[in-house]
């Protein structure tokens, strides 16, 4: 990465931004779920690693949640967006060396927010923990300069259309730029009470709505196609659900504060448009469903549709959750509980880390020219991940239940923790294979770019069989 | 942009630009990727109905859920009732919600849903009688943790020109609602049928 900071332009080989970006997606990966299940195991047996501060769990929290979103989510995302970008429009990436630059920044910046936080300097506000200063890192060196290569590669296009990806891509790295900047006005103008709790959850809340789920939904968009070679169903559905995700995931914020002393017309408002977030998650589903018309056999053959079929199915259960757990009727009881700690997992180690997976994978073989070293790794890490997954979640999912009905019927507090204690030790199993399982695609992904079969010019690794 | 009206539900465009765009569908890929022009099947746009009415249905019954002053006043009266000095809180408790159930009150359902005991009700219980004694309506009030303060519902104005703390049919938050979707289904409507009409398929060139 070092020598092409300073190289001329046309000295750094096409998607050296993204293969930086990909390889260190995995890498904050491994080290996201690596403290996840260090966090896991000490909330399953409370005697683990005790007496250190800076190991204490509410250290730990903030760089294990960080450190997954910024470092292994948003990364892929970069990552994504640097490779698939330029290919639906028929060109190159507008600046391949403000990628590379793009890169460094992003992992000093991210490594320096995360030892803050490691160290105790936080905001204290769920989410958006970074420090102000940090928060303006984030901005300004990680989100803007791929938001301009992003729109720069779109504004330089050689297609007159621009394909449906690429709108979410585009919007995506707009909006959450402006998300970063009004979500952390808290820290920078001294909001505090009512005012902080709400900017808080319309920051939490929003880098899931207009971030997370419409990059990782963009993704699968290109995926599908590209794999299975069968046209996108619907360029109306994707109007449909490019639309619907600005209008009704922008707005709900407040349905994470049904509790609170909000105006109440803004919480009956917050929680229509909560349930209404299942109109882009049918369009979504539907649309990706529709295309595999006739390629069905690839969700069992080929590594890439695997991941992403399986991510786009778990936005079934997960907009299902999320559409009504917020609702009065159903959130006075489960707010506060493993419940949501279940569903914030279901949107991120569920339904969008299965979308990213799927792209770095392909991202990787085809800038690479190498093919996949061992299908074997791959499917053994597909299998980790979803069974440790459904273990996690299904785990979190019963606890939240117990703490539900604890909370309700005032059981004293520290029989809910013997209740739940089973659970948590299953949560510790699922997170551990979550961990394990990518250590070993971070040893195949190495492998793939050391010694995977050459692709030959004008194949794409898809078309070619599997060696191992 | 040539617009035309006389077939809204098919294209509201003018057939020379609907022949440019389906020339451009035909020919253009985007990243060897191309796109069909199916319309959202039947099945879809029934689900998506069933979800914008359950999105008002699911939130419209449960209006003021949060316990209120009201609910708890048939409570605080027998607090004084002769029939329950000297007994235990829980035989106390007890003793009140079979009389308050036993009196049909209106509130029962409410009262189930938010159970409590003696020693929450001697929390509530001076606040809720000094208010009793101002003569303001105590359904106006709820009940957050160990205060009774007034809703902040948005209701409908008095004639003095205050405004009720009481949900009103027509809360503020799903007028917006209403608001959001008739303009969300306009501009999505309008956008799909710029596009050629459904019943059109590109065949893609040779991609």
């Amino acid at each position: 990465m070092f020598k092409y900071l300073f190289a001329k332009a046309e000295d750094i080989p096409a998607g050296s931004a993204a293969v930086y970006f990909g390889f260190s997606s995995i890498v904050w990966f491994v080290i996201g779920t690596g403290i996840g299940s260090f966090n896991a195991a000490k909330l399953a047996f409370p005697d683990f690693v005790t007496g250190s501060e800076i190991l204490s769990f509410g250290h730990m929290r903030q760089v294990h949640v960080l450190a997954v979103i910024l470092g292994w989510i948003s990364m892929a995302f970069a990552m994504a967006m640097m490779y698939i970008t330029p290919a639906l429009g028929n060109t190159k990436l507008w600046s391949e060396k403000l990628g590379v630059w793009n890169c460094l920044l992003w992992n000093v910046g991210l490594s320096l927010g995360l030892f803050l936080l490691w160290l105790g300097i936080t905001s204290g506000r769920e989410y958006s923990d970074l420090p102000w200063f940090i928060d303006l890192v984030v901005v300004f060196g990680l989100l803007l300069p791929l938001g301009i290569n992003v729109w720069m590669t779109i504004k330089t296009r050689r297609t007159q259309g621009i394909y449906t990806t690429n709108w979410f891509f585009g919007a995506a790295t707009f909006m959450v730029i402006i998300v970063f900047l009004v979500g952390n006005a808290p820290e920078f103008f001294q909001l505090t009470g009512l005012t902080e709790a709400y900017m808080t959850w319309w920051f939490a809340h929003n880098v899931l709505g207009l971030w997370i789920t419409p990059v990782a939904a963009a993704i699968s968009y290109y995926i599908v196609p590209k794999v299975t070679g069968n046209p996108l169903y619907s360029h109306r559905i994707g109007h449909l659900h490019f639309w619907s995700v600005v209008v009704f995931y922008s707005t709900p914020a407040a349905h994470h504060l049904m509790s609170a002393p909000l105006p109440e017309w803004l919480k009956s408002f917050a929680s229509v448009e909560g349930v209404l977030i299942l109109v882009p998650a049918i369009a979504f589903v539907s649309n990706l469903l529709l295309t595999m018309t006739g390629k069905w056999r690839m969700f069992v053959e080929n590594i890439e549709i695997k991941f992403t079929i399986t991510g786009v199915m778990m936005a079934i259960p997960l907009n299902l959750q999320g559409g009504f757990q917020q609702t009065r009727a159903i959130n006075w009881y489960i707010h506060g509980t493993g419940w949501i700690v279940a569903h914030a997992h279901l949107a991120l180690l569920g339904f969008s880390t299965f979308l990213e997976a799927a792209a770095v994978y392909y991202g990787l073989q085809t800038l690479l020219r190498r093919k996949l070293y061992s299908l074997g790794l791959a499917n053994f890490h597909f299998w980790m991940l979803l069974i440790g997954f459904s273990t996690y979640w299904i785990s979190m999912t019963i606890a939240g239940l117990i703490q539900g009905a604890g909370k309700i019927y005032e059981v004293p507090y520290i029989d809910v923790v013997i209740a739940e204690h089973p659970y948590m030790i299953a949560r510790w199993v699922g997170g551990t294979m979550v961990f394990l399982g990518n250590c070993v695609w971070l040893f195949n992904m190495w492998k793939t770019a050391r010694a995977g079969t050459v692709i030959p010019a004008g194949r794409l690794p898809h078309e070619l069989a599997y060696e191992r | 942009m040539g617009w035309r009206f006389d077939n809204p539900l098919g294209t509201l465009t003018t057939d020379d630009q609907n022949a440019r765009a389906k020339k451009l569908w035909n020919e253009e890929a985007l990243g060897a990727i191309t796109e069909d022009n199916n319309r959202l099947p039947q099945p879809i746009i029934g689900l998506l109905v069933l979800t914008i009415v359950t999105a008002f249905l699911i939130t419209f019954p449960l209006w003021g859920q949060r316990p209120n002053a009201a609910m708890f006043e048939p409570y605080i009266e027998l607090m004084d009732a002769p029939e329950i000095q000297g007994k235990s809180d829980d035989e106390a408790m007890a003793f009140i919600v079979a009389q308050v159930k036993a009196s049909g009150n209106e509130w029962l359902p409410k009262l189930e849903r938010h159970p409590v005991e003696m020693d929450d009700l001697r929390l509530i219980r001076d606040q809720v009688i000094e208010l009793k004694n101002k003569g303001v309506d105590l359904r106006e009030y709820n009940i957050v943790g160990n205060k009774v303060v007034l809703a902040n519902f948005e209701g409908n104005k008095r004639p003095d020109g205050t405004v009720e703390r009481i949900q009103p049919w027509w809360d503020k938050g799903y007028t917006i609602d209403i608001f959001f979707i008739i303009f969300f289904c306009l501009g999505v409507m309008i956008a799909v049928k710029r596009l050629p009409e459904y019943d059109w398929q590109p065949t893609h060139g040779d991609h």
